[in-house]
């Protein structure tokens, strides 16, 4: 009984964290691309 | 309304022009040269008589056809233009030194690039010029690798990239450089890799977008007497259109592009600059070939030789008016404005 209690409690803190990361994510995976832009004059940089 | 015919053109008045070759790349070459005003005539040298002629229908009054671009030639003429397949260019270019008249070779092929730069001891003892690298790639490229070398301190890596061909002819220079062994320049030599060593993805500008290219040493040399000081140079060639363009034997209608990548110093950061061109293939070879022509002979004020030699367009052209009458004629070049990060290209191995 006394592990089960133990078990349950360490169920509840796992399931709280991953709800407070998923949440408080940012999504700070670097983007991957650009664009392109068309060069003009007078100095086509 | 008059019956009476509309008077014809009056003859065009400035130097004329020997274009050998009219497949899909001097046709286009042909077509630029006649809308560049000062150009005299052209005389449109080619052996196949169905292209000579299509050539001379879409040109009209001003050009007059040869089938030989090795015979005799009219006495005016002030330049030879050669988009003949690679193998054509070099004894066409002794016969121009023979004879006074500047060549223009608009060749992409590694080797024929070499044939026509060991001819530098009789072009300068002749007093005459040979230009090379007038096309897509090399050519263009290797202008906007300049233009983005002089907005950096220091130039340290410089990556070429190209897709497209242009006609049968382009496509079997094309296959050629991706079966022979590419070469790149590291740290002040040259290094031989295997066939096929690294293939990467490159992004090219839209319609274009990722293709697979391997490396190759096709205008590497070119790329070299322009960055000597530079640790890494490489150019990659990649297959248009997921391969399909091979079976259509070069389509001269589909897309090319080349991008650009060089890296350098600017002020104390490490600084990376990426250009990039996307058009029909043989539509931006053409119009290069033409404007380096048109340079040449003094009608266009976009850059000229230093003296006589054998030299890459890119030495002498002027980055900003070659890109202003490019852009005007279509030809437009873009920058890539990205995520910085590392040097993609990964090393040929030796």
């Amino acid at each position: 009984m006394k592990a089960f209690r133990r078990g349950l409690v360490v169920a509840s803190i796992a399931l709280l964290a991953g709800a407070i990361v998923r949440l408080r994510g940012k999504g700070t995976v670097q983007p991957t691309s650009g664009g392109w832009r068309e060069l003009k004059g007078p100095d086509f940089r | 309304m008059s019956d009476a015919p509309e008077p014809r053109d009056p003859e065009p008045r400035g130097p004329a022009v020997l274009l050998a070759g009219v497949g899909a790349v001097g046709a286009r070459t042909a077509r630029q040269l006649v809308d560049t005003e000062g150009i005299g005539r052209l005389v449109l040298a080619e052996r196949r008589p169905d292209q000579r002629r299509a050539a001379l229908d879409a040109i009209g009054d001003r050009a007059v056809a040869l089938d030989d671009p090795y015979g005799e030639w009219p006495d005016d003429i002030a330049i030879v233009v050669s988009a003949l397949p690679a193998s054509g260019d070099a004894p066409l270019a002794r016969l121009a030194i023979e004879r006074g008249v500047p060549f223009l070779s608009g060749t992409e092929d590694a080797d024929t690039i070499d044939e026509l730069l060991a001819l530098q001891p009789i072009v300068r003892a002749a007093s005459a010029s040979v230009v090379i690298g007038s096309g897509l790639a090399p050519g263009l490229s290797d202008v906007l690798a300049r233009h983005a070398a002089s907005a950096l301190d220091d130039v340290d890596e410089v990556h070429i990239a190209r897709v497209g061909t242009s006609g049968p002819a382009s496509v079997a220079t094309m296959k050629r450089a991706l079966r022979e062994r590419p070469r790149e320049w590291r740290d002040g030599a040259w290094h031989e890799g295997r066939r096929r060593p690294t293939r990467e993805l490159v992004w090219f500008p839209e319609p274009v977008g990722g293709r697979d290219c391997d490396a190759v040493a096709s205008g590497i040399v070119l790329l070299q007497r322009q960055f000597p000081d530079a640790q890494r140079l490489t150019v990659r060639y990649g297959e248009g259109d997921d391969g399909a363009n091979w079976r259509r034997a070069g389509d001269a209608a589909s897309w090319g592009a080349v991008r650009v990548e060089v890296w350098g110093r600017r002020g104390r950061a490490r600084d990376s600059i990426v250009y990039g061109v996307v058009e029909r293939t043989a539509v931006a070879s053409g119009t290069m070939l033409a404007l380096v022509a048109a340079s040449l002979l003094g009608v266009l004020d976009l850059g000229r030789p230093p003296g006589p030699g054998v030299f890459a367009a890119s030495e002498f052209l002027e980055p900003v008016p070659l890109l202003t009458e490019l852009a005007r004629r279509g030809v437009k070049a873009a920058t890539f404005e990205g995520v910085g990060g590392e040097s993609p290209v990964t090393p040929a191995r030796g």
